[in-house]
């Protein structure tokens, strides 16, 4: 298994937002994630990714523990986060907030390769690369903080709400790109409010409510699922 | 006003103006990055002004090396600063800005323990004047300002070229997200640190030779770079370098028009009417 997070339980002060999350992501799969507004998804990945650590439980990547270790030691260890928000660098331009992707990575000739194969893949930024990040659009912005994520070369991608607050007509354009990325052959998480583009795109899925993880199975079924028809794809 | 006075004052506001641009980029890094005002600022440009009496004056090391020392000597006390008090007070600012002003007290009194309530003056490293188009410049105000305009410009290409500077501007903008893209944020904070303090040391060993050293010399530069980073735009470098000069050449005018006091109180005034009409400052963002 790429990834296994094992009865994970995560504490904000006194509030217990994870009470004991596991879960399983295949090598080479995209594995969606649904809930609510505050059920927990983005604690799962921000967990994931060494930037809130748990109260108890283990998380496992290729083998190896993973828990404990700080965000640079797990983005080195090829786990990608594509944060809730974007969180871009706000007054550096479009190559540098690229650049700043690679930051771990010695590979001087194949970085800048690789920045060129991202401005092929997203020709927007290609045109806007000397633009100051702040100033894009929003689907513009979402496209650079998922390229800047790729610039690390991630074995295992995270993805917290990519759709968000973008127009349908951009929500089908990263729909398409999270596709490529994934035949590229990076595994995905996806972290999704909206449940019909997750599970249109996962193999697999899991459902979180208030810090549980309610459902599981393959995309296919839950979205037969009663409860998943009623509470997330509106009746 | 005749030419010659007209261009004495303006060299000395701009020499002035470095010397406060200088403290300030050191304040407005920290601010940036940490998101504190570190009131104990002027005590490290206090500090740096006793490292160059103590290496120039008393064990006759070069002046110039003298002041690189006076830096890393600093810059390395602030470091251990960082890691004692401003790292675990990391998640509130309140506090750290309290613990800053503590500091203050704090190094002042360890300045008068160890070093004495003195007065203690530094020799002039260069002496002699320039005449240029008929205005007389003392040498030594020009070789301060050459300094600090140096210290300046290799700040900016250090932000801006060098891997580490990058990291800065990373964590000063996003602090997560730098730390997702493997920048270690508590490394970077305590550099940051320690290059700010280190910029006010090197302000402090440059006016050394103009001003008498004291413990308690620190109080003024501080205020006025408070003064100089709002007037500029917290954070922002440019805004620190353009509200430094403007600063500068504010007291220099002021002094020499209607006398120190009147001067100084035009810089709180300016800082007064800055916070009310544009409290962005000159560059600043929101
Ligand atoms: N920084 C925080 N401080 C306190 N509580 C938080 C914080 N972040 C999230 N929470 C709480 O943890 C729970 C899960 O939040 P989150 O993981 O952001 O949910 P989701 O991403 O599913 O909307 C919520 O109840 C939220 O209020
Ligand atoms: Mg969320």
């Amino acid at each position: 298994m790429l990834l296994s997070l094992k009865d994970v339980k995560v504490h904000y002060g006194r509030v217990e937002a994870l009470k004991g999350v596991s879960l399983e992501a295949e090598e080479g799969a995209i594995v969606g994630l649904l809930g609510a507004n505050g059920a927990g998804k983005s604690t799962v990945l921000r967990a994931i990714s060494g930037l809130k650590a748990l109260t108890t439980g283990e998380i496992w990547f290729r083998g190896e523990r993973i828990d404990g270790a700080s965000p640079q030691s797990i983005v080195s260890k090829g786990i990608a986060l594509v944060p809730e928000g974007r969180k871009l660098f706000p007054f550096m331009t479009v190559r540098e907030n690229l650049r700043l992707g690679a930051y771990l990575r010695k590979d001087r000739s194949q970085i800048n390769k690789d920045l060129k194969e991202i401005m092929e893949h997203f020709p927007i930024l290609e045109e806007r690369k000397g633009q100051q990040a702040g100033r894009l659009s929003g689907g513009e912005q979402q496209m650079l903080s998922i390229g800047r994520a790729l610039m690390s070369k991630p074995t295992l991608l995270l993805m917290d709400e990519p759709s968000l607050g973008l127009s349908p007509l951009m929500v089908t354009e990263i729909a398409n790109i999270i596709v490529d990325i994934n035949k590229g052959g990076v595994s995905i998480v996806l972290v999704e409010q909206n449940a019909r583009l997750a599970l249109s795109l996962a193999h697999k899925g899991y459902v979180l409510e208030t810090g549980n993880v309610v459902l599981e199975g393959d995309a296919q079924e839950l979205i037969d699922n009663e409860h998943v028809k009623k509470a997330y794809l509106g009746g | 006003m005749d030419a010659t006075l007209f261009f004495q004052t303006l060299v000395n506001g701009l020499q002035l103006g470095v010397v406060f641009v200088l403290i300030a980029l050191g304040l407005t890094l920290v601010f940036s990055i940490m998101h504190i005002i570190n009131f104990a600022h002027g005590e490290f440009y206090m500090l740096g002004g006793y490292a160059l009496f103590y290496f120039f004056a008393q064990f006759g090391v070069n002046y110039f090396v003298a002041i690189v020392i006076s830096m890393l000597l600093v810059g390395l006390i602030a470091v251990l600063i960082e890691r004692g008090v401003f790292r675990p007070l990391r998640d509130f600012p309140l506090r750290a800005l309290v613990a800053s002003l503590a500091l203050v007290m704090l190094l002042q009194g360890a300045g008068l323990l160890g070093f004495g309530p003195e007065d203690r003056g530094v020799p002039a490293v260069v002496t002699g004047t320039l005449a240029l188009g008929g205005t007389i410049f003392a040498k030594e105000r020009l070789m301060v300002m050459g300094i600090a305009g140096l210290l300046v410009v290799l700040l900016y290409l250090f932000l801006h070229r060098m891997k580490l500077g990058w990291a800065m501007r990373a964590v000063a903008q996003e602090k997560e997200a730098a730390a997702l893209q493997g920048i270690s944020v508590n490394r970077t904070s305590a550099i940051a640190f320690g290059l700010g303090c280190a910029l006010a040391a090197g302000a402090g060993a440059l006016a050394a030779p103009m001003f008498y050293i004291h413990p308690f010399m620190g109080s003024m530069p501080v205020m006025k770079a408070f003064v100089v980073i709002i007037l500029g735009g917290l954070g922002s470098i440019p805004g620190a370098v353009a509200g430094g000069l403007i600063l500068g050449l504010v007291e220099s005018f002021g002094t020499t028009f209607a006398g120190g006091v009147v001067s100084s109180m035009l810089s709180f005034l300016i800082l007064i009417l800055v916070l009310i009409i544009r409290p962005t400052g000159l560059f600043g963002h929101e």
